[in-house]
This record gives structure tokens, sequence and C-alpha cells, in this order.
């Protein structure tokens, strides 16, 4: 059996007093397509900053395509980091930089390409997104929907072994997200690549991933197929799928008590 | 009880806090030092120039005009006190000269680019930092010391040497120009070179290299630790501000000391 293409194993993490993961365990076979999903600030972001080594967990291991990432300088991760292709929550789009810089990035500085060739490449997976003709535009001109698209397509233009999304359609109308889930299936169809995705769109992402785990206080509580998630034998998981207001999940409850007096 | 031990353990987060500062700033300038040997790849193209531009041509105006009214007001005040004693001028151009190589020239140089270039420096770094471009860069494979810090270190070394020789020239001038119009000072002798030993310009030159090595660092130091939003950006420009202006003044001490101990006290 393979060895899996990431794999979490009793991750701990802590910022400040505040304990985000308690122990998180997760495995993600080459090729696999899994979604994470929880409520608002239960750390999801660590989770994926913490597989791609921008983060360094207080205790745990962490493997990522074949070699360890725990305890690594920077300098030893950047031949592992330009295998993964990462979408920020927030873009992360270089405001220095027009369009096509940005998403020429990756392949300028993994090197070894052809500028005709970065550019072709460029070209197409701007087109892939919707954003012909947006090549020359600096990021400050675009909307946060336009950003989120540039961000697709800077994390998917190096064909990536491994590629994260954190929130990839937030921000997308119904019909924008349909297009960039069908245009990153088609993408992990072709390349194979193992991916993980992070959103609070439950219904569009399990549209995408093969499987789904929930992150709740520290843990991963619940992991099982995407196309029954709502389905779930776990209360907590159903209700905030389903997004019900009454049920086990504290944060639910702390909000609406909060707002109810 | 509680409130002791509450208070004893936020003095050791202090504590603990301002040694791991430290470490990550001597771990900052190891690695600009690193970085410049790493030159290639991956840093930007063309941004050595622009950077030679934003720190040295765009402060030209200001450090020529804050020299400028330094060298006049000292001058004018050296001038005063010396009319009220002895009103004897001889000796103020040459002394002012030794004061302004050995120490005015490139220390108010330096300071003056520590609020100009060190805000400016940390307010680049702390927003790439607080919207995750710096992640950003670490995720293609490029460290972000070699790609913001090393080319700033690079230029502000580079223009902190010119604007130096610069800013001692028309503080110089400045001062002689005072001393002739107000006081009657002869300018044959108040620009009178004769007294300037080659090891005033090596402390002069030792003195501008360390400051314009020291700012960037700090300041870009400040900036990567940049935290939340526009608020830790604030922070790390004013941090990176008092930090540099601090360095500037602690290197000045330590090298003047230094000077004084290599030549005996003959300076």
């Amino acid at each position: 059996m393979s060895e899996p293409a990431v794999l979490v194993r009793d991750v701990f993490k802590r910022y400040g007093r505040r304990d985000v993961l308690s122990g998180v365990s997760l495995a993600l076979e080459p090729g696999a397509r899994l979604g994470l999903i929880g409520p608002a600030a239960t750390g999801k972001s660590v989770i994926a900053k913490l597989i791609c080594g921008l983060e360094e967990p207080d205790r745990g291991d962490i493997r990522v395509l074949g070699e360890d990432v725990v305890g690594k300088r920077e300098v030893q991760l950047g031949p592992l980091r330009r295998r993964i292709g990462m979408l920020f929550q927030n873009y992360a789009l270089f405001d220095f930089l027009t369009v096509e810089r940005n998403v020429a990035f990756p392949l300028e500085q993994r090197g070894g390409m052809e500028a005709d060739a970065i550019a072709a490449r460029v070209a197409e997976r701007l087109k892939a997104v919707g954003l012909s003709g947006s090549e020359q535009k600096l990021t400050g001109e675009l909307s946060g929907g336009m950003k989120k698209r540039v961000g697709i397509a800077r994390a998917t233009v190096a064909d990536a072994e491994l590629v994260i999304y954190d929130e990839p359609t937030a921000g997308l109308d119904p019909v924008t997200t349909q297009k960039i889930y069908d245009l990153l299936t088609a993408d992990q169809l072709r390349t194979k690549a193992t991916v993980l995705a992070i959103s609070s769109d439950v219904v569009a992402l399990a549209g995408f991933v093969d499987e789904i785990a929930f992150l709740y206080q520290g843990h991963i509580i619940y992991r099982g197929p995407a196309a029954t998630i709502a389905d779930a034998p776990d209360p907590l998981v159903r209700q905030f799928v389903r997004g019900e207001l009454e049920g086990p999940l504290e944060d639910v409850r702390k909000a609406t008590g909060e707002r109810d007096g | 009880m509680t409130w002791v031990r509450t208070r004893i353990e936020n003095l050791g987060a202090g504590v603990a806090s301002v040694y791991r500062a430290a470490i990550e700033l001597w771990l900052v300038y190891v690695g600009t030092i690193a970085g410049l040997f790493r030159r290639g790849r991956n840093s930007p193209r063309g941004e050595l120039t622009r950077q030679l531009y934003s720190i040295g041509n765009k402060s030209l105006v200001f450090i020529i005009v804050t020299l400028g009214m330094i060298g006049m007001v000292m001058t004018y005040e050296a001038c005063m006190q010396l009319s009220r004693v002895t009103g004897d001028y001889s000796q103020v151009g040459m002394q002012f000269l030794r004061l302004i190589i050995s120490d005015m020239g490139p220390t108010l140089t330096a300071l003056m680019l520590a609020t100009r270039v060190g805000a400016g420096i940390a307010a680049e770094v702390g927003s790439m930092k607080v919207t995750e471009q710096i992640d950003a860069l670490r995720m293609s494979g490029v460290l972000p010391i070699d790609y913001l810090i090393v080319p700033r270190f690079l230029a502000s070394w580079i223009m902190t040497l010119m604007l130096s020789v610069i800013g001692a020239t028309v503080m110089y001038a400045a001062g002689g120009l005072t001393a002739q119009y107000n006081f009657g000072v002869n300018p044959n002798t108040f620009f009178d070179l004769s007294q300037i030993r080659p090891r005033h310009v090596i402390l002069f030159l030792v003195k501008a290299s360390s400051y314009g090595a020291a700012i960037p660092v700090v300041a870009g130091f400040c900036g990567l630790r940049a935290r939340g939003s526009s608020e830790g950006v604030g922070w790390a420009t004013t941090a990176a501000v008092i930090g540099a202006s601090f360095a500037v003044i602690t290197l000045d001490f330590i090298i003047s000391a230094a000077a004084l101990f290599l030549t005996g006290g003959d300076l």
C-alpha cells in the first residue's frame, strides 16, 4: 500500500491560551479529494498551514508527499512547497504584481520553463477561470470574486501534486461556484492531484470531494462519504450541515443564546 | 496570591518574549547576510534599482534640508559661545569638520533615514505579512528574507553611505556659510581640511556602513512580526522607527567607544 500523500498525526496547536488543535489526525491517500468543514475559527485554515509548513505544530508529526514537514528549516521546505498549490482564504495575491505575473509567479520561481510556455500556461489558466482580458490589471482593481479566481488560477497553474483550497468559492455567486467546482474537478481528474478543500458551503463542496471530515473543538470528530454527509450518524455533523439552530453544537447554542438575551 | 502569581507569569512572559524577539532579530540578520550570497533566482528583477531609487533618491531632499539646517544651528551656537568667551573662531571649522566626519554626518543621516526608510520598509513588509502575501511567497519556495529584505539591505547600505557623504558635505557647507555671514569667519579658515586623518574617514565609513545595514534589518524584522490587520502594520511601523533609531544610536556608541579604545583616545 502506498504512503498517504498527507499524514497528520496527533497534532496539537495552541495560540496564546487557546488550544486550537488538540490531537488532530488525518490521512489523505494520493489522488483523494477530502473536504474539511467545521464551525468558524475551529482551526481549519491552521491545518492547511501546518500541512504546508507555514506554521509549526506544538506537538505531533506531519508527512506530506513522502517528506517530514515538522522541524525543517525554510530553505529545506522550499522544494516541497513547490509541489503544493495553495489557495489562501483571503487570496494573498501580490498587490505589486499584475494578474498575469501573479499567476505566473509559481512557475517563474520553480524555473525550468521558457517564458513563452509560462505565458501560454497562464493564459490558459486565466481563460479557465473566466479572466481573459484581465492580465494586465493590478489586483487592487479586481472585485473579491475576481481575486478568488486569480488565486485559483495561481494555485493550479503548476499542476501541483497536492492542492489545498481554503474557501475556494467564498464570495462567489452560485453559478460561478458551480463553474469553479467543475473546473477544479476537471483539473483533478487530469492531474490526479491530492486535494484538500476547506469550505463552509457544504452542499457545493459535497459535489466536489469524495469524503468530508468535520473539525470540532480541536478534533476531527467525523469523516465519511461526501454524498451522505447530510445524513451523517453524528448529530453534531447533521446539525452543522443542515444549518439547524437547535442541537448539540455548542457554538450555535452560545451564538443564539447571546443573540436572544 | 493569584494576583502575585499573575504578575510573575506576565513578567516571565515578557522576558521570554524579549528573548524570542532578540533571537528572531539575529536570525533575520544572519538570513540577510546569507541571502546576499544566495542572490539569484529568488530576487525580483530590477528590485535593487527600485530600492536604490526609493531609499536614496527619494530621501535626498529630506537629508539635504535637515542636515543643512542642523549644520547652520550647530555652527551658529558654537560661534555664539566662542564670541562670549574668546572671540577666536579659527578652530571652529576644523573642529566642526572633525565632528561631522567622525560622528554627526553619518549618525544624523542615519537617524533621518531610520524614520523615513525604516517606516517605509516596515509598512511594506508588515502589510504583506498581514495579508498573507509572505505566506504566498513561501508557498512558491521563495525565502521572504531573500525576496524582500536583501534588496532593501543592499540599497540601504549603498545609499546610507552616499547620503552620509552628501549630508556631511551639506552640513559643513551650511555651517561655513553661517559662520561667514553671521560672524565674519574667513572661508579659508573655516574650510580647513588639514586636521582630517585617514582614521576619521575610516570611522565615517564604518559608521555609515553599519547604520545602513542595521536600518533595513531592524525594519524588516518589525514588518515580519506584524500580526492581525492594519493595527499590526501600525505597530510594526512604530516599532521600526523606534528600533532603527535605537540601533543607530547604540551602534554610534559602540563604534565610537571601540575607535577611542583602538586609537588610545587620540581620535
